[in-house]
């Protein structure tokens, strides 16, 4: 079971970008793509240290925009402005994590949840370089080689490998020292605190990359779309990949992406009906959180640990 | 001052002193069910929402009489609340730290029927403005104020009236009050907590109906409402501290005198910048809020 899964994560969106090469799957796939590299990141901070980020999306927006001003505004090659927005991105995300110092469980989801909001607003407000709530439109793509954008099915393969080197990132961080510290933050954070482990200190830098991370897929996903707008990154994104990351399975690798993989496709597969997307994702968000809190790959590993 | 400059402050006291009102109803609601069962219920606007767009529904594009499309509306959100709390929200009550998990539930519920008004009732109009009952003016010298307004205002003061009478007079209004005091001494006592945590959950829903209702009586609905409402009555709810009527009361008098002076300068949302401004520096100062025991 668990390596079917495992195939079907890895192999379902590389045998769909290489047969089909171009088209709506295969855009869809590249959507899916960068979800799992947000879920990826999420879980970082989620999976490891127990904290539910509902400012992901807003951290991903704001790199976004940033991402879009440098290519667009100031001409810069989308290969620069991409680590400068993460930048930025990252360091937004030092910011928000000092709620976190002082704000435990629901208060810190508030607080994010208000924070995101803020930003959603403030995305909306400040149109000098969002373009309020219109959006911005006809982002280029990144460039390639030739200083031309580049095409499907490459730029899905250039996501891919932008998925794997996050996971890859993620699975090196799970076997260092301080990814077992974390582990050991997010169990009991009073017996961390007290084995001498400096909490603030390592749940801010979980912060910091998991905020780089979704600044690289917010900068990714506008100019893959070629869109953005306040809406692409608003408090419901952040729960949505919350919930890619608890339905696939939450401290796990493959979990995040197989709960990308199955939700990210579903508002451009519903596209006429996208409030049918609103509806089958708050009744996933009622599951998994009263029947499946390990998540789907979390429940399959538990099941083989027992047989 | 001129003639000109009062009636401008005149209308914009009525109006804040309204949206308070009304602001303060839908916050009440909140954080009774926060405040006894820890349920963090960010659906709120949404059932805000949905009492308004029921409401609509019945009286202006069915036309049904007020006696009906009222209890109505009530009806079928206390069916649906009552459902809810039998098969999701019981599940959770045993938990230590439910609040979290009530939260992101909520939020779900809140996805859930957001989009099934963007579905079904979206797809009727944009806006939604209930034909008034009571029409004409009321002439407050020198400001005239539209009937419906004036009657929304009283039985929004009535409402929060009748809240806290019942809160302090009434013996399950009483043992409510002990539930979110001491949750544990209330029990002692002999308080069946449970049946106290169905009772003020749907008492809260009730609440949060009737200040939809007449949210929608006397200003235009539209779709975005809803999220809008959720987040400002969490912010009333946590500076006024959960639990706590009066706090829901004064904090949200401000915020809507706050709205109402913000609106005569500048985009109504400015406002909404300064409540979730006040709810951050809250947390970090006094998480249990300005009103709290």
């Amino acid at each position: 079971m668990r390596a079917l899964i495992i195939a079907f994560v890895v192999a379902t969106p590389l045998v769909a970008i290489l047969s089909l090469r171009d088209g709506f799957f295969v855009f869809i796939i590249g959507i899916a793509l960068i979800h799992m590299l947000w879920a990826s990141g999420l879980n970082l901070l989620y999976g490891f240290t127990g904290l539910i980020p509902l400012t992901y999306a807003g951290i991903a927006g704001v790199s976004a925009y940033t991402t879009i001003h440098l290519v667009m505004a100031k001409g810069l090659s989308f290969w620069w402005a991409l680590p400068i927005g993460s930048a930025v991105a990252a360091v937004l995300g030092l910011l928000l994590s000092l709620p976190a110092i002082r704000l435990r469980g629901f208060y810190f989801a508030l607080s994010g949840m208000v924070i995101q909001s803020a930003i959603t607003i403030a995305f909306v407000y400040f149109p000098a370089y969002t373009n309020g709530d219109t959006g911005i439109a006809s982002v280029p793509r990144p460039t390639g080689f030739d200083g031309r954008g580049i095409a499907s099915p490459y730029m899905e393969l250039v996501l891919a490998a932008f998925v794997a080197a996050t996971v890859a990132g993620v699975w090196l961080t799970m076997r260092t020292r301080f990814g077992h510290t974390l582990i050991a933050i997010r169990e009991d954070e009073d017996l961390a605190r007290a084995m001498g482990i400096n909490v603030t200190l390592n749940r801010t830098a979980a912060f910091i990359i998991s905020s780089f991370i979704a600044g690289i897929g917010g900068g990714l996903y506008a100019h893959y779309i070629g869109f953005a707008s306040p809406r692409a990154y608003d408090v419901l994104i952040s729960l949505n990949i919350w919930l890619m990351v608890a339905m696939g399975g939450r401290g796990t690798l493959i979990g995040p992406l197989l709960g990308a993989l199955l939700l990210a496709p579903l508002p451009y597969l519903l596209v006429q009906y996208t409030w049918i997307k609103d509806v089958i994702y708050g009744v996933a968000i009622l599951l998994v959180t009263m029947f499946l809190p390990q998540g789907i790959y979390g429940y399959v590993l538990k099941r083989g640990a027992k047989s | 001052m001129s003639d000109e400059h009062i009636l401008v402050l005149l209308s914009v006291l009525t109006s804040g002193l309204l949206v308070g009102t009304i602001f303060s109803v839908v916050a009440a609601g909140l954080s009774l069910i926060h405040g006894t069962i820890l349920l963090p219920q960010a659906a709120n606007g949404q059932v805000f929402l949905g009492a308004g767009l029921l409401f609509w529904l019945f009286g202006t594009e069915f036309d049904w009489p007020l006696w009906v499309s009222v209890p109505a509306t009530f009806l079928i959100i206390a069916m649906i609340a009552f459902a809810t709390e039998a098969t999701i929200l019981k599940r959770f009550y045993p938990l230590e730290d439910r609040n979290i998990s009530y939260l992101i539930i909520t939020l779900g519920i809140a996805q859930i029927l957001s989009g099934v008004y963007t579905g079904t009732i979206g797809k009727i109009s944009d806006t939604f403005q209930v034909t008034t009952p009571f029409p004409g003016f009321a002439m407050i010298e020198p400001v005239p104020i539209p009937n419906t307004r004036l009657v929304a205002f009283v039985l929004a003061a009535a409402v929060l009236g009748g809240l806290m009478a019942f809160l302090r007079l009434h013996r399950i209004g009483r043992a409510l009050r002990a539930v979110f005091q001491n949750r544990e001494a209330a029990r002692l006592r002999g308080i069946d907590t449970l049946k106290i945590y169905r009772f003020a959950f749907l008492l809260g829903t009730m609440i949060t109906t009737a200040g939809g209702i007449l949210f929608a009586l006397a200003f235009a609905l539209d779709l975005t409402v809803g999220w809008t409402m959720s987040l400002i009555t969490f912010s009333i709810m946590i500076v006024g501290g959960p639990g706590s009527v009066v706090g829901a009361l004064c904090v949200g008098l401000v915020f809507g005198f706050t709205q109402a002076i913000v609106s005569v300068f500048a985009d109504p949302t400015v406002s909404t910048f300064a409540y979730l401004l006040a709810m951050l520096a809250m947390l970090f100062i006094r998480p249990s809020g300005l009103f709290a025991k």
